[in-house]
């Protein structure tokens, strides 16, 4: 620990008194946000692992549907009959704030048929195969929702914890070194003077007795 | 307001998701994808109304086998924003198991280290 660098005087041990006590509230105001964001982040951080897993599961079915039906078309076939798709996703998207970390909540409007294709040139295996997706799809919004609020609320709780650590760790404990120095240096200065002033006022009687 | 959902990949990947009327981006290595991420970063839309402009897209997915090889800086850049949000997802070829990483991640940063490892 080290003590700041301001002369030992009793205005400065005012000034450093009143740091003190602002550090104090706010090291107990961060703390108290930091264990609000920790509460928040824990239910989504498992959500999102729940949710994460879930994904993996559903969207490789997906996938694995869309491959074989991919397999037994021609690709041009397949290109040419996914281009022009009819369908249209809209997302409006809300925010929350939870202890000053504003957090993203979104919303899904699908619209359109996903099935925008002759039937002629196209397999059956491709339809089941977009049915896939389009129901994993809610599921990756969700993912998404809560991803990029656990991303956000990491990020804060990240800069709060430096900070909750800075103030407990730095700042206060020097602050407290330094206004415990200058108490110190006061009342050293405050007996040099007492005693300065009894080694002259016993001169001054030793010179009316002689 | 409304907003877009982008996918970058390959093209099998995000073929599928285009029928879905997902905005499909081709990218076949991480240079690509983290090049199409940029560009899609910075598209936004003015509102006539307000004059205000937000970013065009507020989800972008991304798959795994791309996201993993972006370059740390590049992805810190493109996350720092509260939208887009650029969340992996598994390829054809099956999971990785970074979104999992991806997470636990998240826990290091917040928390000091992995407590569900």
């Amino acid at each position: 620990m080290a003590k700041l660098n301001v002369k030992p005087t009793r205005m400065e041990l005012l000034n450093l008194k009143r740091r003190v006590k602002s550090a104090v509230r706010g090291h107990k105001l961060l703390k108290d946000k930091q264990d609000g964001l920790m509460k928040t982040f824990m239910e989504i951080i498992q959500e999102a692992k729940g949710t994460r897993r879930e994904i993996e599961a559903s969207l490789g079915g997906a996938f694995k549907n869309f491959m074989q039906a991919s397999s037994m078309m021609m690709p041009e076939m397949l290109e040419s009959a996914l281009l022009y798709p009819s369908a249209k996703v809209d997302l409006s998207v809300t925010t929350r704030n939870v202890m000053s970390c504003v957090v993203p909540y979104f919303k899904l409007e699908q619209e359109g048929d996903i099935l925008n294709y002759g039937y002629l040139q196209t397999s059956g295996e491709l339809d089941m195969a977009l049915s896939a997706f389009q129901e994993v799809f809610p599921l990756m919004i969700k993912l998404a929702e809560i991803e990029k609020q656990a991303e956000r609320l990491a990020a804060e709780l990240e800069t709060t914890r430096r900070r909750v650590n800075a103030l407990e760790h730095k700042l206060i404990p020097d602050l407290k070194e330094t206004v415990k120095f200058i108490q110190m240096k006061l009342a050293e200065t405050e007996r040099s003077t007492v005693v300065s002033v009894m080694r002259v006022k016993a001169m001054i009687e030793a010179q009316a007795a002689a | 307001m409304k907003y877009s959902i982008a996918i970058v990949g390959n093209k099998e990947a995000i073929l599928g998701f285009k029928a879905l009327g997902l905005k499909a981006f081709n990218a076949n290595s991480a240079e690509e994808a983290t090049k199409v991420l940029y560009e899609l970063k910075s598209e936004e839309i003015i509102n006539e109304k307000t004059g205000e402009s937000k970013p065009a897209y507020a989800i972008i997915f991304i798959t795994e086998d791309l996201a993993m090889e972006i370059s740390k800086d590049d992805y810190k850049k493109l996350s720092a924003a509260a939208l887009p949000a650029i969340i992996p997802v598994p390829g054809p070829k099956g999971t990785t198991g970074y979104g999992i990483r991806r997470i636990g991640k998240m826990v290091e940063q917040a928390v000091g280290s992995d407590i569900f490892k």
